[in-house]
């Protein structure tokens, strides 16, 4: 910047190099090697083939592939509105002036930094049907707990309430940053105007927040079209495939059944549906604000 | 007045009441599983459950200690975790600073570029960026766990964000007294970016020590594994059942030094985590 | 481990000369033979000072994954195992080194192993590994269940109708205790349809929903149906040995490498033949050392290979030590006295009995995806999202699919 001719380039090359470097390498690159796998037909051992569309007719005709996605879309119907409300919820209620609040923000943040594969281990004990703790309380108010993850009708239920449980503090976290950010004197002129506290909070709150919940949103969509972790760790994708998504497709389809081409496939049909729903989601946005 | 502070007042221990059953909720399942993680094999799968260890005992401990390298499992997921953290540190805010402060042909399309990848998901890459490590002969190796895990859009973007903020009469300054680019960067910018490297590195340290997907690709050296993939593999370490007193003693490990980051940089973690869109 | 290194050390500085390492990767040592591989790495490194073995183990589950990526990314172990199953994905994708140019030169092999176990590793008339374990399964059987509900033990000439019977008069949910277990999986459904008269066929026709395979799945899926078997959520994770264990199961359907861990039963056990439908047929499991087509020492990989499956020491240690049986020929019944002279289970001659009835899974080159799709769909079954004729009709198009590709 302050050097001139050669010195300046050198000095951008020292600044910029390393990054752009491994941007190219282990970023930009695998991307688009990614798209051109998607036409070929790779197993690791032997050399790639081109087969042009092949693997997306593939995908096209493949009952795995669209039982998975249904999962996926069953996963997110059920967590999106569920992490949005209880981060809501938590926002809201840790937004008041309430004792021992700063306590109460750390503990909900907590399995945020917590790794997935622990949370979903601890979740996959205390959901145990017959020796873990939740099944137990509920026995104690007269409930038989179900099956969980050993049965095919609960096993995504289990995996969406793990989810809720571990991303409720980071949707509260967006939200809470965006409530205070929200002027104080729009409460009082509410307040004035003799707004009880549900008026204030569908007048004044809600709309005020709109864009952090937007922000929350648009993060918790990209998230959760690329479940892995505890689906990975809690069901590896049963009882009898009930619960297979996308990600998971790929990394198997990829890693265990050598067809890199196949996965590759897959997992541009997964940004595609990533790209547009959140292109769809600012759109909406925008009309909205 | 007394009847509006009284309803006031109801309000108010109402929604703390509220907060601490909240509070319950997520706190219950750590302490469940500091619980198991203390009971002996034998009451694991007592019923009724104990809900606190009859007899407390390290025995998990010492078991997952004894079948498995657990110290050196530690060691290697916090040298990963570290040298990732100041990788990403030393690359982000040096390409942030040239974004940020130097003007180049094509800088705002490469700019684009950087951003474009956010967008793609991990899984899209993955599979090519095993074949680089692979070609690199970086397979089973630290560097195959690091490097890759240093480069990356957004800390970049949050580091050019950063500069960005900052006036320009402060380089001025260092610049009339001759400083090359380097040293104005190094002395007086650096000094000046406390909050954003603090952010981005409890961000990568995070991302780093929790890190599943990758690890369980390229690992299969036991000696080079991380925490998230131990815990993984102490699973089903064991034919037949799990033990769950062994899997939790080794989830408390995993968890507590995460917690205690988190305690000590809670702000940091708190803008890290939402900056960035990154969950655990 | 730290001992091992100061030994080696000082090997090392005595000898004065570089040792080659031979890599070992391995999914037969489960955490209650790590000790066991170790005393036979100890013992071959003695036979042969210039040699060393570095091991490294994975569960069943995990092991073929990492071996792929192991493969793929060019740092393939120089020895590892397969079992009859995969070995043929990995044969044909030129990835195992012939041993034939050793086994012409060692005659000392010939005639070694049980035919079957040798021959189910070859490809194309190469042999590539030597079996260096089988094993089949055998039904073990509680006597205090048994007594307690005043049922005649099993014999070999027991059937399906005789194991439902039993497992009827033991089954007592409420006390927790269940007649029978027997897995619904690929493993149990290919001989249990070799059972009713059919069979898994993948090849040159598939023929999996066949009316015999259809009654085999009907007769696995009854027994969670009558409640003679525990659901999944009954057993809540907990495994089905550890349920014998606990004296919960009147009749397992388990392998011979259980002997071990059931001798700490509390209650009297012994085993059967493998009762059978309107034909008798048994499981036949073998594993195998094979070498990677990519080594640097392939003289020295195949003295260990040879180690591991015909040493004197490797049978002595896996009779002993009930770790499978050395997939040596039954001829040399010499060597197997020690094991029939062991004395839980008392009807050790069953295990052998049962080799006369053993068939052989199908194996296709995408086997973990042919074994994925027809577990599922088995699961489904079980679990009874599917009825058995569905899951079977499912199957079979699902596996046409995928050879068709």
């Amino acid at each position: 910047m302050y050097e001139r001719g050669w010195r300046r380039t050198l000095t951008l090359a020292l600044f910029l190099g390393p990054s752009l470097l491994g941007m190219v390498l282990f970023v930009m690159g695998p991307i688009l090697a990614s798209l051109g796998l998607a036409f070929a037909r790779w197993d690791l051992l032997t050399p790639p083939e081109f087969v042009g569309l092949a693997n997306f007719r593939a995908l096209w005709a493949d009952p795995e592939f669209w039982r998975a996605l249904r999962h996926t879309f069953g996963f997110l119907l059920g967590y999106i509105p569920l992490v949005m409300l209880c981060g809501l919820g938590a926002a809201l209620v840790l937004n008041a002036r309430i004792p021992g609040r700063d306590f109460f923000r750390a503990v909900y943040f907590l399995p945020v930094v917590t790794a997935w594969v622990a949370v979903a281990l601890v979740w996959k004990w205390l959901l145990n049907p017959g020796y873990g703790l939740v099944n137990h309380l509920l026995g104690l108010v007269g409930l038989q707990g179900p099956g969980w993850l050993f049965d095919p009708n609960w096993a995504m239920p289990a995996v969406i309430l793990t989810s809720v449980w571990k991303d409720t503090g980071f949707v509260m976290a967006i939200l809470l940053a965006g409530l205070q950010n929200i002027p104080r004197e729009y409460y009082e002129a509410a307040a004035i105007d003799g707004a009880g506290g549900a008026a204030r909070l569908r007048y004044v709150t809600l709309p005020l927040l709109a864009p952090a919940l937007y922000f929350a949103l648009t993060l918790s969509l990209i998230n959760s079209f690329q479940v892995f972790d505890q689906v990975y760790v809690m069901t590896g994708g049963g009882p009898a495939g009930a619960t297979t998504v996308l990600v998971e497709r790929i990394v198997k389809n990829a890693f265990s059944y050598s067809q890199m081409g196949y996965a590759a496939a897959m997992s541009w049909f997964l940004f595609a549906l990533i790209f547009l729903s959140s292109w769809a989601l600012t759109r909406l946005q925008r009309r909205a604000l | 007045m007394t009847l509006r502070r009284a309803r006031l007042d109801w309000a108010h221990w109402g929604l703390t009441l509220l907060a601490g059953l909240g509070a319950v909720v997520m706190l219950l399942p750590f302490l469940w599983m500091l619980s198991t993680s203390l009971k002996p094999a034998s009451a694991v799968l007592s019923l009724p459950p104990e809900l606190l260890p009859r007899e407390p005992t390290l025995e998990a401990y010492r078991e997952v200690a004894r079948s498995f390298p657990i110290v050196r499992v530690f060691l290697n997921t916090l040298l990963v975790a570290a040298a990732t953290t100041l990788g990403q540190l030393v690359v982000s805010s040096m390409s942030g600073y040239a974004f940020a402060r130097f003007r180049f042909a094509g800088r705002d399309l490469l700019f684009a570029a950087y951003l474009a990848t956010l967008m793609v998901p991990f899984a899209v890459t993955v599979t090519p960026l095993f074949i680089v490590v692979k070609a690199l002969g970086w397979t089973n190796t630290y560097w195959g766990l690091v490097v890759p895990a240093l480069f990356g859009a957004f800390g970049t973007f949050l580091m050019r964000q950063f500069f960005l903020a900052l006036p320009g009469e402060l380089e001025e300054a260092a610049v009339l007294d001759g400083a090359s680019t380097f040293t104005t960067f190094a002395r007086v910018m650096l000094p000046l970016s406390g909050p954003a490297l603090a952010t981005l590195g409890v961000f990568s340290f995070m991302a780093s020590w929790n890190s599943f997907l990758w690890p369980l690709l390229i690992v299969n050296d036991p000696r080079l594994m991380t925490l998230p993939l131990a815990l993984a593999t102490l699973q089903g370490l064991y034919p037949g059942q799990t033990q769950w007193n062994l899997v939790m003693a080794g989830t408390v490990i995993a968890v507590i030094p995460m917690v205690v980051v988190f305690l000590l940089a809670q702000r940091w973690v708190v803008e890290g985590v939402t900056a960035s869109g990154l969950k655990g | 481990m730290r001992k091992l290194w100061v030994v080696l050390v000082f090997v090392l500085l005595a000898n004065g000369l570089a040792r080659t390492t031979i890599n070992y990767f391995s999914f037969t040592t489960d955490q209650n033979h790590v000790k066991d591989l170790e005393a036979l790495i100890a013992a071959f490194e003695k036979e042969n000072p210039d040699l060393e073995i570095r091991y490294t183990t994975a569960p069943f589950d995990s092991y073929f994954t990492k071996l792929q990526t192991n493969l793929a990314a060019g740092s393939a172990p120089d020895v590892f195992e397969l079992n009859y199953e995969n070995f043929v994905t990995f044969a044909s994708r030129g990835t195992l080194l012939s041993l034939d140019p050793f086994l012409r030169q060692d005659t000392s092999l010939n005639n070694a192993f049980y035919p079957a176990a040798l021959s189910a590793f070859r490809q194309n008339n190469i042999q590539y590994g030597l079996p260096i374990t089988f094993s089949t399964v055998v039904l073990f059987y509680n006597k205090d269940l048994f007594d307690k509900a005043g049922v005649a033990y099993p014999n070999a000439n027991w059937t399906w109708k005789d194991v439902l019977s039993a497992a009827q008069k033991i089954s007592n949910p409420a006390q927790r205790v269940w007649g029978v277990y027997q897995p619904v999986q690929f493993w149990e459904f290919y001989k249990v349809a070799r059972q009713a008269g059919g069979g898994l066929q993948v090849g040159p026709r598939v023929q999996i929903d066949t009316p015999a395979n259809r009654e085999a799945l009907r007769y696995l899926v009854d027994k969670v149906r009558l409640k003679v078997m525990p659901s999944d959520a009954e057993m809540s994770g907990v495994s089905n040995e550890d349920m014998f264990l606990g004296g919960q199961l009147g009749m397992l359907y388990s392998g011979i490498w259980m002997f071990d861990k059931f001798s700490q039963a509390k209650f009297k056990w012994d085993i059967a033949v493998e009762p059978g439908g309107i034909r008798k047929a048994t499981h036949f499991f073998s594993n195998a050392a094979v070498i990677s087509r990519t080594t640097k020492h392939a003289e020295a990989a195949f003295k260990w290979v040879k180690f591991l499956a015909a040493s004197p020491a490797t049978v002595k240690t896996r009779i002993d030590r009930a770790w499978e049986l050395p997939a040596l020929s039954l001829a040399q019944r010499a060597l197997f006295d020690a094991y029939l002279k062991r004395p839980l289970p008392a009807n050790r001659e069953a295990v052998f009995d049962s080799l006369r009835y053993a068939i052989t899974p199908p194996v296709v080159e995408n086997q973990s995806q042919l074994q994925d799709i027809i577990n599922q769909e088995l699961e489904a079954a079980r679990l009874g999202t599917k009825t058995p004729e569905q899951a079977l009709a499912d199957a079979q198009r699902r596996v046409e699919a995928l050879l068709r590709r």
